[in-house]
């Protein structure tokens, strides 16, 4: 059975017929475009598929694309150049293959709402459940720290 | 010269890589395409008898259902396929040989009624005894392939056509002296068993191919390490001329040896050919699993000194466990058990190393092809000797390591390889020579060295082709792939050096078989040394013929170029004025090509010595202090360095990165990293269940250290890094575990249960051969 529904990805309303067992994944790279958003898993264990869900953390791989109607839906093409997370990942050179990056720079974003200045601890706790393969993680925890710091300078 | 070499440049595509918009393979629309799934087999080892297929084809939604008979019918001994025998078909044909491998593939409209009709295919199997481990393969009487067949690929495998009754597809021996007698006069001996266990790569992209026939072409998008060999795979496969194959590829998600040689794309471009039919294959996680492994590898090995310290004698006995099908396992066990003895100056050695089938998952190329499971022997060996004799492990390491100008045990002079300066940097970052506060209570402390040896892939074969635009920037076509290592970044930097301009000016082309030239793979660390060779020289070849234009535009020959442009005297021209003025046209451009090729000196068949086994070594060493916790087992690393020779950072901050990246993937295999298999099936083949490093497994410092011992042919005195980090980190975490408590494990990964059992065992030596 399809279901009408409506998101908002970056800003952008779509109006989509989705089956009722589509998974947001699915639909975000295939209807809507957004290919930044990943399947590392499909199991919601590293991270790849992340979104983030009026600013939540989702992983998109064990989410049902139906249950989304009506929401605003945040993925890293959304975010521009000059995004405190985004710059502060390009200037730490916090990406190798780039591949589960788009996952820890939203995982980051919704860190830094909750808390503007997150210790190293708190940091590695909040990024834990990303993987990434190439292992950037000491350029990622630097890049989130740097974030924090352009945003609400000390 | 310009100033691009030896500048950390950021990646040239940094900004979209961290914003998800760099695309992949997985990322192309595809229109009709049929999608593919596999219905894997449920048996380890059995004769097929019938594929039920009729209830699959009858479900809605259902293109065709193609089992190995019909893609024998169609190309016969052509779909069996492999770099070393050609011994893999793409649809099981006969026989399976592992549970998962791939029996019939179902090609639907869309993925999930194609997995649906997967699932609704049957067999009839007729099982045969199955080889589960090195012990059936080696002492058993059932052989997972009736007769060994190599593929034409390598020339010196030829001799092993048609042998029969083995699981042992492949034996490398070393005879150096007679290691047995020095052994047997020696004062001092260690001896070990150690086991290092099948682990997969899990680059977070994963695998997929989409192949179409296009005019009677066979074309091809997928995610390979290695273009040039997938498309004279296709080519021989479908009996087709190279130039009706076309391979390309995007940028990789990640791959670490996983994406190259036979993984989806034979199979992928017989069923298009086959049915005519755009198809789309991609793996699933769990499929994943079941494509390649890093090889199990078994290691009865010893180490002796004489009473002086001196070491004269190394003995090892390698078993590697190359699954059903032996992919690129032979060279694996040839390069890597030429190096089993160490990077050490031994008096006598002796290594037998085979490469032995099993009814499990193929194992093929993995970051260090083989090498980290020969360096977890030699590295526990010559550090146990070290402690047994009293000695310094670092100092005893230095004393016996190979230097400039040394011969090898396997018979080849070392050269460029700084083993000292990297053990050196790695015990002073470590603080080696300061004193370690042990820890009274439950937790204890301690520290531990290990050094790495790998030979760069040689023969290999190199080809870049340059196209300078009018305006002075340019377009370099080179088949190397970039993964992550950042590649495309630091060939842009060598060439811009060369001819003076911004390497942000230089735009270098995905490979893409039509148009980029041969390059034998994207792996073994050589890019750097081999594709960058041929980026020099392509450059300079551009140089040349620039400054043979401005010749003739200055009527004189004593030209010069630099940033500005070219010079003759006070006399300056630009390169956009002198290009435009050359051809009269606006958005000219001028070509150049370039070879690079290495040679070697084939091993000797008699004592598998050779003068010249590879064009040149990598060099590393790893320190590490931790602390365990003796009531639970669990590692706490607390700090951990790591060098690697470079002959020359192009780009440091991508050198720093491979050797972390490295070590943080070390970090696994040494601690809790590996694949786990139960009467040949794989039991954790999911992300749930394998469990990889993430950011909670840094250790509180982690420090990559720069070596630069110039190599004199390497671009710029450069040479690869991909490998190196990689190499010592199992043993050098060992060898510190060692330190902090007294017992010696030899079974990877040292998880916290491993160690309890140590600690409460009276014999440290132990063997768990899988």
């Amino acid at each position: 059975m399809t279901t009408q529904i409506t998101v908002k990805v970056n800003g952008v309303e779509h109006f989509l017929d989705v089956e009722d067992d589509a998974l947001l994944l699915d639909v975000l790279r295939e209807k809507v475009g957004t290919t930044s958003v990943r399947e590392g898993c499909g199991v919601g264990a590293c991270g790849a598929c992340t979104v983030l869900s009026g600013g939540m953390s989702v992983s998109s791989c064990l989410a049902l694309a139906v249950r989304y109607d009506g929401a605003e839906l945040t993925t890293a093409e959304g975010l521009d150049e000059t995004d405190d997370v985004v710059s502060s990942f390009v200037d730490c050179d916090a990406a190798q293959c780039g591949y589960c990056i788009p996952g820890f720079v939203l995982m980051s974003r919704e860190l830094l709402a909750e808390n503007a200045r997150p210790s190293e601890c708190q940091i590695t706790e909040h990024l834990e459940g990303n993987i990434c393969r190439c292992g950037t993680y000491p350029e990622i925890r630097k890049a989130v720290a740097a974030a924090a710091e352009r945003r609400s300078p000390r | 010269m310009g100033d691009q070499v030896g500048r950390s440049r950021p990646r040239f595509d940094l900004p979209g890589r961290v914003r998800g918009l760099v695309s992949h393979v997985g990322d192309q629309p595809v229109g009709t395409a049929a999608h593919v799934a596999l219905h894997r087999s449920t048996a380890p080892h059995a004769r097929i008898g019938e594929v039920h297929v009729d209830e699959a084809l009858a479900m809605p939604g259902v293109y065709a259902v193609v089992t190995g008979l019909d893609l024998y019918k169609q190309l016969g001994d052509r779909i069996l396929t492999g770099p070393a025998f050609a011994d893999q078909p793409g649809l099981a044909h006969e026989k399976v040989r592992y549970v998962g491998e791939p029996v019939a593939a179902v090609l639907a409209a869309d993925l999930k009624t194609a997995r649906a009709a997967a699932d609704a295919v049957w067999v009839d199997y007729e099982e045969l005894p199955p080889v589960y481990d090195l012990r059936d393969a080696l002492d058993g009487d059932a052989y997972v392939h009736d007769e060994l067949r190599p593929s034409s690929v390598f020339g010196d495998l030829k001799h092993l056509r048609g042998v029969r009754d083995t699981n042992v597809n492949y034996e490398y021996n070393l005879r150096h002296g007679d290691a047995a007698a020095a052994r047997d006069a020696g004062a001092a001996t260690v001896t070990g068993e150690f086991w290092a266990p099948p682990t997969h790569h899990v680059p977070i992209e994963l695998p997929c191919t989409i192949a179409w026939v296009d005019a009677g072409r066979l074309e091809m998008l997928t995610t390979t390490q290695t273009p040039s060999y997938v498309r004279q795979t296709v080519s021989d496969l479908l009996d087709l001329p190279l130039s009706r194959v076309r391979i390309t590829t995007k940028p990789l998600g990640g791959s670490f040896g996983a994406k190259m040689y036979d993984r989806l794309e034979p199979l992928a471009a017989a069923l298009a050919w086959t049915t005519g039919r755009t198809v789309r294959l991609v793996a699933s996680r769990e499929e994943s699993f079941l494509l390649t492994t890093r090889h199990g590898a078994g290691v009865t090995s010893s180490m002796t000194a004489d009473a002086d310290g001196n070491l004269v004698s190394a003995i090892a006995d390698v078993r590697y466990d190359t699954g059903a099908y032996a992919d690129v396992g032979p060279r694996i066990t040839a390069k890597s058990g030429m190096v089993a003895s160490g990077p050490y100056r031994i008096a006598n050695a002796s290594v037998r190393s085979r490469c032995v089938y099993t009814n499990k998952p193929s194992a093929g190329p993995f970051r260090g092809f083989g090498v980290p499971q020969v360096t977890w022997s030699h590295e526990s060996l010559i550090d146990e000797l070290a402690h047994r004799l009293g000695a310094d492990p670092v100092e005893f390491r230095r004393r016996h390591l190979l230097r400039e100008g040394d011969e090898a045990p396997m018979g080849t002079t070392m050269h460029s390889a700084d083993f000292v300066g990297c053990l050196d940097a790695v015990a002073n970052a470590i603080g080696w020579d300061q004193p370690i506060e042990r820890g009274d209570g439950r937790v204890k402390r301690g520290r531990g060295v290990a050094v790495g040896v790998k030979a760069v892939l040689t023969p290999t074969i190199a080809n870049a082709v340059l196209q300078m635009n009018q305006d002075a920037s340019a377009t370099l076509l080179i088949s190397t792939v970039d993964m992550g290592q950042g590649s495309d970044t630091i060939m842009a930097q060598i060439a811009a050096d060369v001819l003076c301009l911004d390497s942000a000016r230089i735009h270098v082309v995905r490979a893409d078989t039509d148009a980029t030239p041969y390059d034998t793979i994207t792996a073994g660390s050589r890019s750097t040394y081999h594709t960058g060779n041929a980026v020099r020289k392509v450059a300079e070849a551009m140089r040349t013929k620039l400054i043979g234009f401005a010749a003739q535009h200055f009527g004189a020959d004593d030209v010069t170029l630099d940033a500005d442009g070219l010079h003759h005297g006070d006399a300056h021209v630009t390169i956009p004025e002198l290009i435009h003025g050359h051809f009269g046209a606006r958005g000219a451009t001028v070509t150049a090509e370039a070879n690079y090729t290495t040679e070697w000196v084939p091993y000797d068949k008699e004592t598998g010595r050779s003068e010249k086994a590879t064009e040149h070594w990598f060099a590393g060493a790893v320190g590490v202090q931790l602390t365990v916790d003796t009531a639970t087992g669990r590692v706490h690393l607390e700090h951990l360095a790591v060098a690697g020779d470079v002959g020359k950072a192009i780009n440091p901050k991508l050198v720093e990165q491979q050797l972390s990246g490295a070590a943080i993937m070390g970090i696994g295999h040494a601690l809790f990293d590996q694949l786990v298999l139960d009467q040949g099936q794989v039991i954790n083949g999911t992300l749930l269940d394998y469990q990889l490093p993430s950011i909670k497994d840094l250790p509180d410092k982690l420090t990559p250290i720069i070596v630069e011992s110039p190599h004199a042919t390497g671009p710029f005195g450069a040479k690869g890094v991909g490998e190196t980090g990689i190499l010592g980190i199992a043993p050098a975490i060992a060898n510190a575990v060692r330190d902090a408590l007294g017992v010696r494990i030899t079974t990877l990964p040292l998880t916290p249960e491993s160690i309890v059992a140590a600690l409460e065992r009276s014999d440290p030596w132990t063997l768990e051969e899988k």
